[in-house]
């Protein structure tokens, strides 16, 4: 009974943006996808269509693998960083958050470019690699796989870093070391106490940095020399282009059940963590 | 050793996230006209030709507005329903989410084509105050996102007791709630406000005959490459380092630090 | 204020059947005094306000509003959602192709546009053609010269990377030149025979590019020796030299979209004369080295520089002119080849 008593209250805060974001952007969308199957009259055709030629969700699947690609490369290069930016000194912990919102401030167009100056065949990596003698040909880094998940991963990275920082600094130092003079060995500590409770904050800033993949645009088209296709280019292409709204509402619809489907998932996993 | 090959990992990754920007100050320093680095020369041409512009400083006063309006709405409204979706148990509260997330998994074109249209019918297209709520609802994803994690790591004890002694709510967000998200809020705002700062293809859309920043840098790459781009990011980094500095100093001055706030 | 205003106006006029619009309803209407176009930004946009909206707005006292840039989504919301804010709106000969046969335009009043001479595929009931460019042949000046497609082709004889456009419109063509069809036999396009010999150079590709931005720095950086390229982004840069031999040449255009108010349509047809005359064209050329549709414009051009542009005697007899019907028409199985290639590469 108190739990209902108590319902009023808290759906109190959530109601403003529910009722702004029913109005403003779940009906006009809902709108829009269900084109996909209310044209030109009630048909399942559009979806028919794409599974039949299922060149586009080949497409879709790539960037899948992109996502995960990128993602994990964003956890491995992540979590190390979060987790020494919460040891240090105050002054240099803001130093560091500030160093991890740097690139924010520069375009995504203009850093595509900046990987192509550092990364290029005559780039400044490639230059200084030939000069040392360390290669013979210049290492192709860029216009392949490699070079979006490189330009993907460095937009992305700050998304996954920072909540994960914000999260850690509030696991409180006496969980710790309550463990440790318990006699369980840092490792230890670090596996079965810290870890668990930074997890939550893990899989929310993972499935943000996957999800965020899925709308790259133009820096995996430009970055992988055009060999990676990617479901947004394709969505561009088939909205702005070729006015093929149906199909696009289609593989839309698709795209946001797999998305939805991963977010169930890593709530689920960042429940676990949170009991276990 | 553990230790030492943690702060050299920390310390790489910052060096990859700062990387375009260790390219892109100097290129905004050029005297040459199209990218290039090193810069043959230096010269201060790039920062004439933007502030130069009235183009492109009303696109930037245009971004910059829309960019705190919009981030400033998408922070209020998200952490609040954050909060209740969090430490409610009310019903269907996974469905609500998925409807915050979801800005964040419809692509962007697909919002940009049903915002227009739904924008043209009541009278919000070409408009600022269209272009501040379709930001608006571009952020919140974030921000429910990063708060709500946050939210769910804060003791409920701890704020049961505020209100138990007698604090208001308004009161308990404001003085136990707040201070001690203060790293999450930050990370909320940051990302609302880069959303919005950043964005483009809905932009495109709605903006009507409104520049944006990256509106108009995306006309001028995909168009013309033109090193002025350059100059403007290393503004804006020019203009963040001072807004740290500050924090740093106030930080220091009210002896707070972010660990006891934390 | 202006916006909220134009928007109510448009409502207000979606209610009246489209249709062409004649300049005494016009009067009849009220006096215009400004409307907007959308136009793909950019230099190109600079152009257009330079050589045509300058003397236009001299002329007649109306102002006019860019705004950009110019996808055919936008179009097509604009006219789903029946608010006409543009009456005038830029797009490509394909995107004119499908937009009319999806019925998103009106025909142009081509008696009250009163043109100066203009080549003839400039002159659709529909679209007027304003702006030709091109998708040409460029390498580094220090690799071997180029005289075809079929020496693009030829690695052997030819060394080095290329750079061809992520866009099956062009790269298709472009393929079948090089295979040895005839500029006119071209039409319908042999799509099966097109991806074999895109297959056979896919090797040498290092880039397919998706901005035109690219093609002229990735010769700079050494990355690729040859390049497909629109003419405008090589044309004249150091380093670089170009040939217009078997360029795949088109052509920019302006359209009225359904439903505009024909008063505001009737007072456009105003600006796209000025788009026809040779003086206001070679202004524009200034700004952007595309070229309007004017056949007298060439004297008026810069004589050193008459190369660069695309629509010069010399260089429109040696390029080959596209079939945007048969694209509006293919389009959809051409795109899924298309992805089918690059997800095999």
């Amino acid at each position: 009974m108190a739990m209902i008593r108590r319902m009023p209250a808290e759906f109190g805060y959530v109601l403003p943006l529910l009722l702004l974001m029913l109005a403003l952007f779940i009906l006009p969308i809902a709108l829009m996808l269900a084109r996909s199957v209310t044209q030109p009259e009630w048909t399942i055709e559009h979806y028919q269509d794409l599974i039949e030629t299922s060149v586009y969700l080949r497409v879709l699947g790539r960037t899948l693998q992109i996502a995960l690609i990128t993602t994990v490369a964003c956890a491995l290069l992540g979590y190390p960083l979060a987790y020494w930016m919460r040891d240090l000194s105050p002054q240099r912990q803001v130093l560091a958050v500030a160093l991890v919102v740097l690139p924010f401030w520069i375009s995504i167009l203009v850093r595509t470019y900046a990987w192509i100056v550092v990364l290029g065949n005559a780039g400044v990596v490639n230059r200084v690699l030939l000069d040392l003698g360390l290669v013979g040909a210049p290492v192709s880094f860029l216009y392949n796989e490699l070079g979006v998940v490189i330009g993907t991963t460095n937009v992305l990275l700050p998304f996954l870093v920072l909540p994960l920082f914000a999260a850690m600094v509030r696991i409180d130092d006496r969980l710790m070391q309550a463990a440790e003079s318990l006699g369980a060995s840092r490792a230890t500590v670090f596996r079965r106490v810290f870890f668990p409770l930074s997890l939550p904050a893990l899989a929310a800033g993972s499935i943000l940095v996957f999800i965020l993949t899925f709308g790259f645009f133009i820096t995996p088209a430009i970055l992988g020399g055009g060999r990676v296709p990617m479901v947004a280019n394709a969505l561009d292409l088939l909205i702005n282009q070729f006015a093929r709204w149906e199909t696009a509402a289609a593989l839309s619809t698709v795209l946001l059940v797999v998305t939805l489907a991963c977010f169930a998932m890593s709530r689920w996993i960042g429940a676990r963590g949170a009991t276990s | 050793m553990t230790r030492f090959l943690l702060a050299a990992s920390g310390v790489l990754v910052l060096a990859f996230l700062c990387l375009p920007a260790l390219i892109v100050i100097p290129m905004s320093f050029s005297s040459a006209n199209s990218l290039e680095f090193p810069p043959p020369g230096f010269s201060l041409r790039w920062y004439e030709s933007f502030l130069g512009d009235p183009r492109w400083v009303a696109a930037l006063k245009n971004s910059a507005l829309i960019a705190l309006v919009s981030s400033t709405i998408a922070l209020l409204l998200g952490s609040l329903a954050a909060y209740g979706l969090v430490r409610g148990t009310f019903r269907g509260r996974a469905l609500i989410e998925g409807v915050f997330i979801a800005p964040l998994v419809v692509p962007s074109v697909i919002i940009a084509v049903a915002l227009y249209i739904f924008f043209a019918r009541i009278g919000l297209l070409g408009s600022l105050p269209g272009l501040i709520i379709g930001h608006t609802v571009l952020g919140v994803p974030y921000v429910v996102l990063v708060m709500s994690v946050a939210i769910r790591s804060f003791d409920h004890r701890i704020e049961q007791v505020a209100l138990s002694l007698g604090a208001s709510t308004t009161t308990m967000f404001r003085r136990v709630l707040l201070p001690n998200m203060l790293p999450s809020v930050f990370a909320a705002w940051i990302f609302a406000l880069i959303a919005s700062f950043d964005e483009v293809i809905v932009t495109h859309f709605i903006a009507g005959p409104y520049d944006t920043v990256p509106k108009r840098m995306f006309n001028e790459l995909v168009l013309q490459v033109n090193p002025t781009i350059t100059a403007i990011a290393t503004l804006l980094i020019a203009l963040s380092v001072v807004a740290i500095g500050i924090v740093v100093l106030l930080l220091r001055r009210g002896g707070v630090k972010i660990q006891s706030l934390t | 204020m202006t916006s909220r205003r134009t928007i109510l106006k448009a409502t207000a006029f979606a209610a009246i059947p489209g249709g062409l619009a004649l300049p005494g309803i016009a009067r009849a209407q009220g006096q215009v005094r400004e409307f907007r176009m959308v136009e793909a930004g950019g230099l190109s946009g600079d152009s257009i306000e330079a050589g045509y909206i300058r003397p236009f707005t001299a002329r007649t006292g109306i102002r006019v509003i860019r705004e950009n840039p110019n996808p055919l989504g936008k179009l097509r919301a604009m006219v789903e959602s029946r608010s006409i804010t543009a009456v005038l709106y830029e797009l490509g000969s394909l995107s004119v192709a499908i937009a009319n046969a999806a019925n998103l335009i009106e025909p142009l009043d081509w008696t009250a546009i009163n043109p100066e001479p203009m080549f003839e595929e400039a002159k659709l009931p529909h679209a007027f053609g304003y702006q030709y460019y091109s998708t040409i042949m460029a390498w580094r000046s220090d690799a071997k010269p180029l005289t075809s497609w079929a020496d693009f082709w030829n690695v052997r004889d030819f060394p080095g990377k290329r750079t061809l456009p992520d866009n099956v419109t062009l790269a298709v063509p472009m393929a079948l030149l090089a295979d040895g069809v005839a500029p006119g036999a071209l039409y319908p396009l042999d799509l099966r025979r097109a991806f074999r010999k895109l297959d056979q150079i896919k090797g040498s590709v290092s880039v397919w590019w998706a901005a035109g931005a690219q093609p002229p720095q990735l010769l700079k950086d050494n990355e690729v020796q040859y390049a497909a390229s629109y003419s405008g982004r090589v044309a004249g840069q150091p380093g670089i030299t170009i040939s217009y031999a078997q360029g795949l040449l088109d052509l920019a255009y302006f359209v009225v979209p359904k439903g505009a108010n024909p008063s505001e349509k009737a007072a456009s047809m105003g600006l796209l004369h000025e788009m026809s005359v040779a003086r206001n064209q070679a202004v524009a050329a200034e700004v952007i080295p595309y070229t309007g549709a004017s056949p007298t414009l060439e004297a008026l051009l810069p004589q050193a520089r008459l190369g660069d542009f695309p629509t010069t005697s010399t260089n429109k007899a040696i390029q080959v002119l596209g079939n945007p019907e048969w694209w509006a028409q293919n389009r959809d199985a051409a795109e899924r080849r298309w992805q089918e290639f690059k997800l095999g590469l």
